[in-house]
């Protein structure tokens, strides 16, 4: 089912807010993973700006959708997010790594909005799997439990855990994002450890798989839509969203080096210069180069 | 079926346990069981047969064990994730720590078949550092009971908890302690019998052995006070102080490594508090070998007499008689 024009344009703007967010945070709190949070931004703004159920106002509603950011390095995309969602001030997200302010991974007890803790890799679609399973259990037939996996943390035996699980309980209220960005830590993914044939392992692994663009905003609306209305039932959803890491600037993009780094602010500025330029928005750099 | 309310000294307890595991989860429906392929031997089987739908079998994966529990409690659920402590301590901490314990989640984790007395499977069974790995988790409570009255009152109390809890299943029996009408409280101690010359400290099973150990001790004309200590975190400081303050020596024995586990944990409170001498009973550094049961307990020196020539070498070191 197509987005129109509008709200097509709304949710670039979303994508947008959610990269230039995720820079200001990580070069006000001198830590972060740049890399990962780029390549998800519009995974993210059509999750929480078209497809979730989930209400600021009402954080703990019991039916509400869940998302699991097993990739917990990407926070500051996750906190944008819910930041613009309205689930707490976009002024907190300049508390990043500072103590008592927002948790460099996540910390569900801490921030309003995040719904697991993490940051060990490998280890966020078992909870996924659990919740999916609790909740079915609770006969909440509406909610959807929403896992992102990265393709470096696939390498790690305990999602393949997880995923043998999901289809052996037959899970389809489970729909898991891979953001296969393509780059890890210290390099391309394909040089650090075979992942491929990633489509082929996880349809024998008794998942339906999707395979998408996840820098398009309808092919991300039209999976989630397949996902959640089309696919046969019974079985659990991978989405592979292919995706670039550092998306949106041209040094990061497909960049190792920008996995773990912290923008100096004059390189912030810089960067969100040039993200401002390609989205076609007023020229802005970083909003506290100097202060 | 045997009735958990029976006394039975020649239960094991991990009997105990599963019945007590089974008799709450008639009482209560949120409760889940998780399994990794052990039911029979976990004895998590009665809970399983009665409660078929709230049975998960995970299969031989523990570390997806302990984070499908996570997700459980998330959605509103007390899942209580069941395997060997070996593979709780060893194989998933990770899992457990920063999927359970960091936000601090409703899962109850029993380790079953800790420290030697795990039929004859040798050092990939044999749990003896789960206590010292666990003690350092914030957010999580550690017990392990001396009796089938005990590991009731710990499942009953570790139910009404809210947050994590680790609690030992040793698959030995045990003569009874405690009477039906036993209550567990966190950071509470339990006075087994008075003495004025030395405090035995045991957790778990060692306790038992802390007893017949006073009982020898007696016949050497040496009174020995004996605290049972299920509680290990949080510890029973106030308990342990006021003991030796009277004894002024103590005796520490549990199932498990003396490496930074409940030997460790009394002895952080003496020296912090009250520092006396103080000896401790438990596997030392060592894997824990295949063998006879008995005859593994008196290779690693934790018999009853042992206990007692560890009390008489502490007496002696607080008279200063020790070289």
């Amino acid at each position: 089912m197509n987005v129109p024009n509008e709200k097509i344009a709304q949710l670039e703007d979303f994508a947008y807010q959610i990269r230039r967010l995720s820079l200001e945070m990580i070069t006000c709190g001198h830590w972060g993973h740049p890399g990962g949070s780029l390549s998800l931004a519009e995974i993210l703004a059509v999750l929480y700006f078209h497809v979730l159920r989930v209400d600021p106002q009402n954080p703990a509603w019991e039916e509400r959708d869940r998302l699991i950011l097993s990739k917990a390095h990407s926070s500051p995309a996750l906190y944008a997010s819910l930041a613009l969602k309205g689930f707490f001030p976009i002024e907190d997200l300049y508390r990043y790594c500072q103590i008592g302010g927002i948790e460099g991974h996540t910390d569900m007890r801490r921030t309003r909005g995040i719904e697991s803790s993490g940051g060990s890799l490998g280890m966020g679609l078992s909870i996924a799997v659990g919740l999916a399973w609790g909740l079915r259990k609770k006969e909440y037939t509406k909610t959807r439990v929403y896992c992102i996996v990265g393709d470096g943390e696939s390498t790690s035996g305990n999602i393949w855990e997880a995923a043998m699980s999901a289809s052996h309980y037959h899970l389809d209220n489970l729909i898991t994002i891979m953001d296969y960005n393509k780059v890890m830590a210290k390099g391309f993914v394909w040089d650090e450890m075979a992942i491929e044939p990633v489509r082929l392992k996880w349809e024998a692994f008794g998942w339906d798989v999707i395979e998408i663009d996840g820098h398009d905003i309808q092919e991300i609306n039209a999976a989630f839509y397949k996902a959640r209305w089309v696919m046969p039932r019974g079985k659990p959803i991978l989405i592979i969203a292919h995706t670039v890491k550092g998306r949106g600037i041209e040094e990061t993009e497909f960049n190792y080096k920008w996995h773990t780094q912290h923008p100096t602010p004059e390189e912030a500025d810089q960067m969100l210069r040039e993200l401002s330029a390609r989205y076609g928005k007023p020229i802005e750099g970083y909003s506290r180069l100097h202060k | 079926m045997t009735s958990v309310n029976e006394t039975n000294a020649n239960l094991q307890m991990r009997e105990i346990f599963g019945l007590t595991l089974a008799e709450l989860g008639a009482a209560h429906e949120d409760i889940l069981v998780l399994d990794a392929d052990l039911h029979t031997s976990t004895r998590i089987t009665y809970f399983k047969d009665r409660f078929p739908n709230r049975f998960i079998q995970a299969g031989i994966a523990e570390q997806n064990l302990f984070g499908l529990a996570a997700g459980m409690a998330l959605a509103g659920f007390t899942p209580f994730p069941c395997t060997f402590a070996s593979f709780v301590a060893r194989k998933s901490i990770d899992q457990f720590a920063l999927s359970i314990c960091f936000p601090a989640l409703n899962v109850k984790v029993p380790g079953s078949y800790v420290g030697v007395p795990t039929s004859k499977a040798g050092a990939s069974h044999n749990s003896f550092e789960d206590i010292a790995f666990m003690r350092t988790i914030p957010n999580l409570k550690v017990a392990d009971p001396g009796d089938a009255a005990d590991m009731r009152a710990v499942m009953k109390t570790a139910y009404e908890t809210p947050g994590p809890v680790y609690f030992r299943v040793v698959r030995y029996a045990l003569p009874d302690m405690f009477g039906d009408d036993h209550t567990f409280e966190w950071g509470k101690g339990r006075l087994i019998r008075k003495g004025t010359d030395v405090t035995l400290f045991g957790t778990g099973m060692m306790t038992d052995r802390c007893i017949k150990a006073a009982v020898l001790l007696e016949k050497e004309g040496i009174s020995a006070e004996v605290i049972h200590l299920a509680s290990i975190k949080p510890i029973d400081s106030e308990m342990i102080v006021e003991s030796v303050s009277k004894t002024g020596c103590a005796v520490t024995a549990e199932n498990a490594s003396i490496i930074a586990g409940f030997g460790a944990a009394v002895a952080e409170v003496l020296v912090e508090n009250f520092p006396v001498p103080l000896k401790r009973i438990g596997v030392r550094d060592q894997w824990i070998d295949s063998g006879e049961i008995e005859e593994l307990f008196a290779f690693y020196k934790m018999q009853p007499e042992d206990i007692a020539a560890a009390a008489v070498q502490s007496i002696r070191m607080k008279e200063g008689r020790s070289k």
